[in-house]
């Protein structure tokens, strides 16, 4: 009996641990200056408990009854302690005040804890013996929980679900102790009822965690999470703040609807103005369809194939009400055939040509993007372009990443095409690159189409300038066997964050 | 006390028990083992039902026979059969293909050759490999090519780096400045027939050269045993110094590779056996053979063949137990090897860097293991094939055959995950299928002493009715080796028709 006694003792210390851990170290991830904030979560909630300790006196009749009250109202209060400080920081703006309020009503529950459990005990063991006990297991509680809770609480379950789970163990601690002091107890059904019901109040909190972390996005990005869907091939996340709605792919940044007219009237216009005769447009990425906008600007361009691998992104861009206001209904357009597809298989497998090729595709950070930027691949490409073809290729930053985007320019040399790189400013990216590429001279448009945002046929010219600091540097060709451009990509970038 | 203490912690990790492991499904795949030991047995077979006159029969149906065949065929000799035992050609290059990808059953890439293995690239121009000079990029290893596990975590290339010490790296250093002089001798060729004639550096192991220089890092102790068990499936204490020294100094790329494809060398198999179908018979193992007049009668089930000459492509130490006269065939040692096809519906965490094509753990007494769908064009992938390498190297390779029939599948799917988890802890998560191939002779050894033997020579010497051509004249079973004796076989049977 007394070592089944004394082990709940042990449970109720470690929750209680935790979930002044869990407050800590949320305050500190969530507004920074650890120090301070454990320093104050801590001191709180010491104080908190003595309070709750001067008030146990006050409670004179019904212990062991008021005892697992307490337990059930700590489960309540600790187990959604996390989930309710996650949320208030995303969507209150008293989140300091919040934090403290459930610190200190943690800490007044926990302090009333101990000293009602030992007088609920004191007849059965010796005074001497019943506080060397309690506190011996009291202190073993909190070593343990204070281990677990960096090892494997927070990395494996999280910390809502941390929370959660040790809100089920006081509730557990609570239907426990019916039984134990069963003889001790009147209303014991009611007193049953209450746990289960806490129990699955928490146990549905520990299923639904997923949600709230999701609406905890919040804290990762700067502006409110309008969208947010883990796909098979990529985590895809739309923030907004005030008009300004940006798209997240797997955490980085796509586009900025403020500029992002500037980069896709970049990517389309030098080229394919270029090309009146241009009928049939092949864009490999660009899954939004705001590639696909100014593309279908051109009347005389017949058919536009569209390759992306998720399916996700084309049904979100082609049916938020938002999102297809940005891209003009682009993706629903007779003119426009949306494949999903790994775009290197399927171009292998297409015998088509195409008079204008968009090569669209994420920054070539590990070497599966990498295979998307070789020799192998531009050839490739290069045979789907007709005679007067043109292609052209999104080449990451000529100022940032100033090998690579060159390295990406030497590669398509060596794929036997001829290359003209261009660069632009766009404020949410910096600098950056794109190269024209194709089989014969590339003139400068001498028309575009009406009511472009940024470029104008006389500034078209000068995008083709490079200053002093993007000038071109020696390097290698990308190659399948071989590729130092995902080397130079890493390298060009740590400089920069370093 | 400590009862208490597990208690607690189990109460904790409630819900957080792993899970119950997945059932693996699987088999052993057809050796041939059982019609071999029919053989060795000497078993009865059935007479033969009718006799075909034909001038040359090939005996065997992997990279020696196919080349025999596919250089007859060139000259554009057509009176011959290729008799294979097993119901698919191939021998040691032979692949199987599943709802993910082909992949490997043993050889799995060819080395790129240097300017004088003429007859490798000769096939390979053939192929498509290899055009006006420039080798096909996607069917070089892509990045990246091999990493190792070591000291918990996994590094780029094979040559251990993490926690190497100065006198590590002066050792790598100094061993790849004698491979160097090595090679500048010109002695050590692939085909090795074309070289120098094995020095008295054949009479001792590669394991007391290594000492006798003062070899003494563990790193690059375990770098050139991990060659010799990769390569020759043996120790380097089993080793001819001659071999070892081979190994390192015989090639000569004029590209980064090696040459591979999803299937390893099933890729060229599959291409000869499509070409040289005409007198391909799978399934049809050849139980006698025997002298009549100046011919020999080749008894293949019901059908007898007799041919002025017989090309025996099948592993040498066979001879004698078909062909009463037969030369003896002594002093050769061949490795047991088990290999493994593992199918994963999701892929290991990975914390470190990317999955490479070669993935090698240090610790391990197997070789690692290679992803079949690494040569993909593919960006995204979250299944694969891996092929799980094994040479049987440590204790007789007798006794180790032995071991590969007793134990059951369940045994070497255990000992095979067991070794995986080293390294991907949550590998049991990911594997849902393994097939298993046991080879007990899977490759020639180059024991110390062998390669300069007269036994060995005579054999690749013969001339007369009966030719040799198996890789295993070389002393070693690699592509180049079972082509350059399956051609100059075919040369030898065509001269003396003329």
């Amino acid at each position: 009996m007394p070592v089944v006694l004394f082990l709940s003792v042990a449970l109720i210390a470690a929750c209680g641990l935790i979930y002044e851990l869990v407050a800590g170290t949320l305050a500190s991830y969530l507004l920074g200056d650890s120090v301070f904030q454990f320093s104050t979560v801590i001191g709180s909630y010491l104080f908190a408990m003595g309070v709750g300790s001067y008030f146990s006196r006050f409670i004179i009749r019904g212990l062991v009854a008021q005892f697992i009250t307490i337990e059930l109202m700590v489960g309540l209060v600790g187990g959604f302690s996390s989930a309710a400080l996650f949320l208030a920081f995303a969507y209150t703006q008293g989140f300091q005040l919040i934090l403290y309020a459930v610190v200190i009503a943690i800490g007044v529950l926990v302090g009333l804890e101990i000293p009602l459990l030992m007088r609920i005990l004191k007849n059965r063991l010796e005074f001497r013996e019943l506080v060397a006990h309690v506190l011996t297991f009291d202190y073993l509680g909190a070593l343990a929980a204070s281990l677990l809770f960096p090892i494997l609480l927070v990395p494996k379950l999280g910390m809502v679900r941390s929370a959660l789970l040790f809100g089920l163990i006081n509730a557990g601690v609570a239907l426990w102790s019916t039984y134990l002091f069963r003889n001790e107890l009147g209303a014991r059904a009611l007193l049953r009822a209450a746990c289960v019901v806490v129990l699955v109040a928490l146990g549905a909190g520990m299923v639904g965690a997923e949600k709230i972390t999701q609406a905890a996005d919040n804290n990762l990005y700067a502006d409110e999470v309008i969208f947010a869907r883990d796909t098979r091939y990529q985590r895809i996340v739309l923030t907004k703040w005030k008009d300004d709605v940006r798209l997240f792919l797997s955490s980085h940044l796509q586009f900025s609807s403020r500029d992002e007219y500037r980069y896709h009237e970049a990517l389309v216009h030098p080229g394919l103005a270029s090309l009146p005769g241009a009928r049939r447009v092949l864009v490999l990425g660009g899954g939004d369809g705001l590639a696909l906008r100014e593309i279908l600007k051109y009347p005389d361009v017949t058919s536009v194939t569209l390759v992306d691998l998720d399916p996700e992104m084309i049904r979100l861009f082609s049916t938020h009400p938002y999102l297809v206001t940005l891209n003009q209904h682009s993706l629903t357009n007779p003119r426009v055939h949306v494949i999903n597809a790994d775009a290197f298989v399927w171009l292998d497998r297409s015998s088509e040509s195409y008079d204008f090729i968009v090569v669209d595709f994420p920054d070539p950070t590990n070497y599966s993007l990498g295979k998307l930027y070789t020799t192998a691949f531009y050839r490739l490409m290069a045979k789907h372009l007709s005679a007067q073809g043109l292609a052209v290729v999104q080449s990451t930053s000529p100022l940032f990443a100033r090998q690579s985007y060159w390295c990406i320019v030497e590669t398509l040399k060596q794929a036997g095409l001829k290359t003209y790189p261009y660069h632009l400013y766009v404020p949410s990216f910096g600098e950056w690159g794109f190269v024209l590429a194709g089989l014969n001279p590339y003139e400068p448009p001498a028309t575009l189409p009406e009511h472009l945002r940024y470029l104008s046929v006389a500034t078209i010219p000068q995008l083709f300038q490079f200053p002093n600091d993007m000038l071109p540097v020696d390097a290698e060709s990308n190659r399948l066997n071989d590729q130092v451009l995902v080397r130079y990509y890493e390298h060009d970038w740590r400089e920069i964050t370093h | 006390m400590s009862a208490t203490r597990r208690q607690f912690l189990s109460a904790a990790l409630v819900g957080l028990a792993s899970k119950t492991d997945r059932p693996v499904l699987g088999g052993f795949i057809d050796d041939g083992h059982e019609l071999g030991h029919l053989l060795r047995d000497r078993a009865p077979f059935p007479a033969a039902k009718q006799t075909i006159k034909i001038p040359v029969v090939i005996v065997g149906g992997g990279m020696a026979g196919l080349s025999a065949a596919w250089r007859l065929d060139k000259r554009g000799f057509r009176d011959f059969v290729l008799l294979e035992m097993l119901k698919q050609g191939g021998g040691n290059a032979r692949w199987g293909e599943n709802e993910i990808t082909a992949y490997p059953w043993a050889a799995h890439y060819v080395p790129v050759p240097g300017k004088k293995a003429a007859l490798v690239r000769e096939l390979f121009e053939e192929l498509g490999v290899l055009r006006d000079g420039v080798w096909e990029e996607r069917y070089l290893c892509f990045s990246p090519q091999e990493r190792l596990y070591l000291h918990g975590r996994w590094q780029e290339g094979i040559e251990p780096v993490t926690a190497a010490t100065t006198r590590d790296r002066e050792d790598f250093t100094r061993f790849g400045a004698r491979m160097n002089e090595f090679r500048a001798t010109g002695d050590f060729t692939i085909p090795m027939e074309l070289g120098a004639k094995p020095s008295t550096l054949d009479r001792l192991s590669i394991a007391e050269w290594l000492d006798q220089e003062r070899f003494t890092s563990p790193y690059l102790r375990w770098y050139v045993n991990y060659a010799c068990r990769d390569d020759y499936g043996a120790l380097a204490k089993d080793i001819s110094a001659w071999a070892g020294v081979h190994y390192f100094a015989s090639r000569e790329p004029d590209e980064k590779g090696p040459l591979t494809w999803p299937e390893g060398n099933g890729w060229i198999a599959r291409r000869l056996l499509q070409k040289l179908s005409p007198y391909v018979r799978t399934g049809a193992m050849v139980h006698h053979i025997s002298r009549e007049g100046h011919r020999l009668r080749v008894s293949s089930g019901e059908t007898d063949y007799l041919s002025e000459r017989v090309i025996f492509a099948a592993p040498s130490f066979l001879a004698p137990y078909l062909f009463e006269d037969a030369p003896p065939v002594h002093g050769f040692v061949y490795s047991p090897w088990l290999t493994a096809n593992l199918t994963l519906d999701r892929l290991p965490k990975e914390h470190d860097i990317e999955t490479a094509w070669d993935n090698v753990i240090y610790e391990s007494p197997a070789l690692g293991y290679v992803v079949a769908t690494h040569q993909s064009l593919r960006t995204f992938m979250d299944r694969s094939v891996w092929t799980f390498y094994w040479s049987l190297a440590e204790g007789s390779p007798a006794a180790n055959r032995q071991l590969l029939l007793e134990k059951d599948w369940s045994y070497w799917k255990e000992a095979i995950l067991h070794d995986l988890e080293r390294a991907h802890p949550d590998i049991r998560e990911c594997v849902y299928h393994i097939d298993i191939l046991r080879l007990g002779h899977a490759m020639a050894r180059p024991v110390p002493g062998f390669l300069g033997s007269e036994e060995r020579r005579r054999l690749s010497e013969t001339s007369g009715n009966f030719l040799f051509a198996n890789s295993d004249l070389s002393g070693f079973s690699i592509f180049e080796e079972a082509q350059y004796h399956g051609v100059r076989a075919a040369e030898q049977a065509l001269g003396t028709l003329q």
